[in-house]
């Protein structure tokens, strides 16, 4: 018999930040403030703080009015000003165009009738005022080969905008590396010198965990800054008077569960084959004791219930999402028939959530609510644990389940394995009434300079085909990491585009997008002849879909479906997909 | 009631509502009113029109003209009140000449084509979906020459390292041509699936005269059979799903040169009726 195939088991630092961080730098750091006030004898033996130093921070240096960090951007990291300063941009916010980013103009009608006969006959024409670029922002190619985006005119920037200074002992960048929420505003280096400790989330959480201080002090910042927004978004603290809503916030916990980098592991694991709900990590377990609300801040969570030897899908849940208020509200009103968790709650990719405890919403927050309100939380009469699916779920939470009910459990399995839920503007496919005449594509083409922008194939299940176009996720991980910020979310509809003057062609976003939706293109000028670089090698842009934001009308593809086979849908809201499959 | 069958019901009402009232118009008037021959007419031409210009407007997807969709429903019903248009126009008499029975005949061309379509635009993507195994229509010939060469290596190999020419012979006699070419289109279209049984009994029947590597290798054959057989089901389908335009489009092109000379005609001879 054949020996069983082994594998090197991962390790967390398999792969460091910077793998050039060398030891001096990690002693240098040790001795820097807050680092040298941590105890390392709270950090594990697995992940030392100098560990974390080691692998999961590096330093990096910036120029006099160099971009750090844009407004508006996603990412993974924060930082802690060593050396020199930054300023902070905080009204008005710079412009778009100043960003590496294009505002988005609805053509006007001269222009729209011009696309008779202006579009090139050769593919991925690119005009010479297309790629103009912003005088007022400018991307370098440094030693590093990295690219650097500075800013000019710095003097006018400063009279026209208000900024604030920062220096060193700084931290910046922590709230949105940890809840995966865009970056609110916009920091350049001050002087040729500014020297930045670059810390990657997993790293920021650990050192968390182990340092009360830093603890305090994010926990602090992001109790000020984001909890209370976030919870007046949700209805029922929106009743709360605010000293009520002050002592929800101050017990209110949030945990980041998972890994940012869940693209890269989930186009590893659909490779393989191994995309599983038992391999995702569990939030909360159907059976155990209720013993919070718990809110989804950012990312996905999967709703499952037990179902024969497995688990079955029957929702997900992404931002602005809650799970447990049912079954806590129930306890609340039936104190001698109290029920636990009716179904399980899992980590898809990354979920950052809050748990409001269930003390707080019974002595807090139920006694404060209109009467209208609490029935509208759930039955009074007390729900049987063990009562099916169809009896339970449907009284008690009839928003999140008719919805996944109505779509089945196989097609739930498919788009939740599959992460669709992460579009918003995701191209569904009814392959049953499609007749495969490909007038989306050609009106697509036709939209685009005669470059379609999307594939009519891509995975299905039953008559539900999605297909290979730019979802517009809610998680846009093609915009981590983009040097220029060419690609971004547009100003009016949130929708992802690309600036074409702005993109260097990198390939980071089209290697980060796990649905493959973004590829990249070689350009060629007016004449048709190929745009070429000093070494002569063709100028690669990235290209997607951009939902048609410059169209009158909406997306051309879903116009130009004779048959309404084919629909833009916000995979967030399956009432509408449920909806629209059974139309 | 639900979006499509909603919505079906509303155009359905419409057209009956139409049909009703060119009915009436056609009892009273017919006979008494001189320019009803020239009202039906004119109402027919503006409707085909506006029928023909679908055909624009799916070219232009950058103007604001609407959903193709509605345009599609209007096409089909208003298609429909052409008919009754049409032979209130006639006053349901066969027509008389040459011009005006190429006339006529061009419209029935159109009109059953156009019917044709819908039926098989409903039918044919359900057993496409229903077959599974989807290749884009433009992939098919990458995918069949694929096959092909696949199948042709593994009969030379089975020669060479077999020392026995039999499924060499047998791919020559049988199953070189079926791969070479798309085969067998009016029986995937008709759902007929004799010539892909016939072709796996004979593959069957071959074993017997097979050693085990053999077997094997013929094994691997009907594998591959049976893959360019769904192929050619999906390219007779898709195919199908597009020919019938073919004949729709310049058809209904002609339909429209032929009114115009028709209205000019009539014009031109009309002797002062006024």
């Amino acid at each position: 018999m054949d020996s069983p195939a082994t594998l090197e088991k991962p390790q967390r630092w398999d792969s460091s930040f910077d793998p050039e961080q060398t030891p001096a730098n990690v002693a240098r750091l040790l001795a820097t403030e807050p680092f040298s006030g941590m105890d390392p004898a709270r950090f594990p033996k697995r992940t030392p703080l100098a560990g974390i130093l080691q692998h999961d921070t590096r330093i990096r240096r910036f120029r006099n009015g160099e971009i750090i960090v844009r407004e508006g951007d996603y990412g993974t990291s924060a930082f802690l000003i060593l050396a020199g300063g930054a300023r902070v941009v905080l009204r008005p916010s710079l412009p778009a165009a100043v960003l590496g980013r294009r505002t988005t103009q609805r053509k006007g009608f001269a222009e729209i009738i011009a696309q008779l006969w202006s579009n090139p006959r050769d593919p991925e024409v690119r005009k010479r005022a297309e790629l103009a670029q912003d005088s007022r922002g400018r991307s370098r190619t440094g030693q590093d080969n990295a690219v650097r985006v500075f800013l000019q005119d710095l003097p006018r920037i400063l009279d026209e905008h208000q900024t604030a200074t920062m220096s060193a002992g700084d931290v910046f960048g922590e709230i949105a590396a940890l809840s995966r929420t865009p970056r609110t505003a916009t920091i350049f280096a001050v002087g040729d010198d500014t020297e930045l400790l670059e810390m990657r989330w997993q790293g920021l959480r650990d050192l968390l965990r182990c340092d009360d201080r830093l603890r305090a002090h994010i926990d602090g910042i992001y109790r000020q800054r984001t909890l209370a927004t976030h919870l007046r978004e949700i209805p029922i603290f929106r009743q709360l008077k605010q000293e009520q809503l002050d002592q929800v916030m101050a017990q209110t916990q949030f945990t980041t569960y998972g890994d940012y980098d869940w693209s890269g592991d989930y186009k590893r694991l659909a490779k393989t084959g191994s995309v599983a709900p038992e391999k995702e990590t569990v939030i909360a377990q159907e059976g155990d004791y209720p013993n919070g609300v718990i809110l989804i801040r950012s990312g996905f969570a999967r709703l499952s219930q037990k179902f024969g030897r497995g688990h079955r899908t029957l929702n997900y849940l992404g931002a602005g999402r809650e799970f447990g208020l049912s079954e806590i509200a129930q306890n609340w009103r039936n104190k001698n028939a109290t029920i636990p968790f009716q179904h399980t709650l899992r980590v898809v990719g990354y979920t950052h959530i809050l748990t409001v405890p269930t003390a707080v919403m019974e002595e807090v927050v139920f006694p404060n609510l209109p009467p209208e309100m609490v029935a509208a939380l759930g039955p009074a009469e007390p729900v049987p644990v063990a009562a099916p699916i169809a009896a339970t779920a449907r009284e008690a939470r009839p928003d999140a389940l008719d919805a996944g009910a109505k779509i089945g459990p196989e097609l739930m399995e498919f788009l939740t394995e599959h992460r669709f839920f992460n579009g918003t503007a995701t191209m569904v496919i009814d392959l049953e009434r499609c007749t495969r005449c490909d007038d989306c594509v050609r009106a697509c083409a036709s939209t685009h300079g005669n470059n379609p922008r999307f594939l009519r194939s891509g995975p299905s299940s039953g008559n539900v085909m999605i297909a290979n176009a730019c979802m517009h996720c809610a998680d846009p991980v093609c915009l981590i990491g983009c040097p220029t910020g060419a690609i971004h979310r547009g100003m009016a509809g949130g929708e992802v585009v690309i600036n074409q003057a702005t993109c260097i062609g990198c390939q980071l976003c089209a290697n980060n997008c796990p649905y493959e939706a973004i590829r990249m293109v070689e350009t060629r000028d007016e004449s048709g002849a190929f745009r070429l670089d000093k070494d002569l090698r063709p100028i690669v842009k990235a290209t997607k879909c951009d939902l048609c934001v410059e169209q009158v009308g909406g997306p051309a593809c879903e116009r130009a479906c004779p048959h309404g086979a084919l629909q833009r849908m916000d995979m967030n809201n399956l009432d509408a997909f449920a909806n629209w499959l059974h139309r | 009631m639900k979006g499509f069958a909603k919505r079906r019901l509303q155009w359905i009402a419409a057209l009956v509502v139409a049909t009703v009232v060119a009915a009436l118009g056609y009892v009273r008037w017919a006979e008494e009113l001189q320019r009803f021959t020239y009202l039906t007419g004119w109402l027919l031409f503006a409707l085909m029109l506006v029928l023909t210009a679908y055909n624009t407007r799916k070219k232009l997807p950058f103007l604001p003209l609407g959903k193709s969709e509605t345009w599609l429903e209007f096409h089909i019903y208003a298609g429909y009140f052409t008919a009754v248009l049409f032979l209130a126009h006639v006053r349901v008499r066969w027509p008389t000449g040459w011009f005006e029975t190429v006339l006529f005949l061009l419209y029935v061309v159109v009109a059953l084509s156009g019917i044709v379509g819908l039926i098989l635009t409903r039918g044919l993507p359900k057993r496409l979906t229903a077959h599974g195994g989807e290749v884009l229509f433009e992939r098919i010939p990458f995918v069949r020459r694929d096959l092909h060469e696949k199948s042709e290596a593994l009969a030379l190999q089975s020669a060479t390292t077999q020392k026995t020419p039999i499924i060499a012979e047998f791919y020559a006699r049988h199953l070189g041509d079926y791969f070479a070419r798309h085969r067998h289109f009016f029986h995937h279209l008709l759902e007929i699936r004799s010539p892909l049984n016939a072709l796996l009994n004979k593959l069957t029947d071959l074993k017997r005269f097979l050693n085990t590597d053999e077997r094997a290798v013929a094994e691997q054959l009907s594998d591959l059979v049976r893959q360019k057989d769904g192929l050619d089901y999906q390219r007779a389908l898709q195919l199908t799903l597009r020919l019938w335009l073919f004949v729709h489009i310049p058809a209904t092109y002609s339909l429209m040169l032929w009114s115009l000379a028709h209205i000019i005609l009539v014009y031109g001879f009309s002797g002062g009726t006024r």
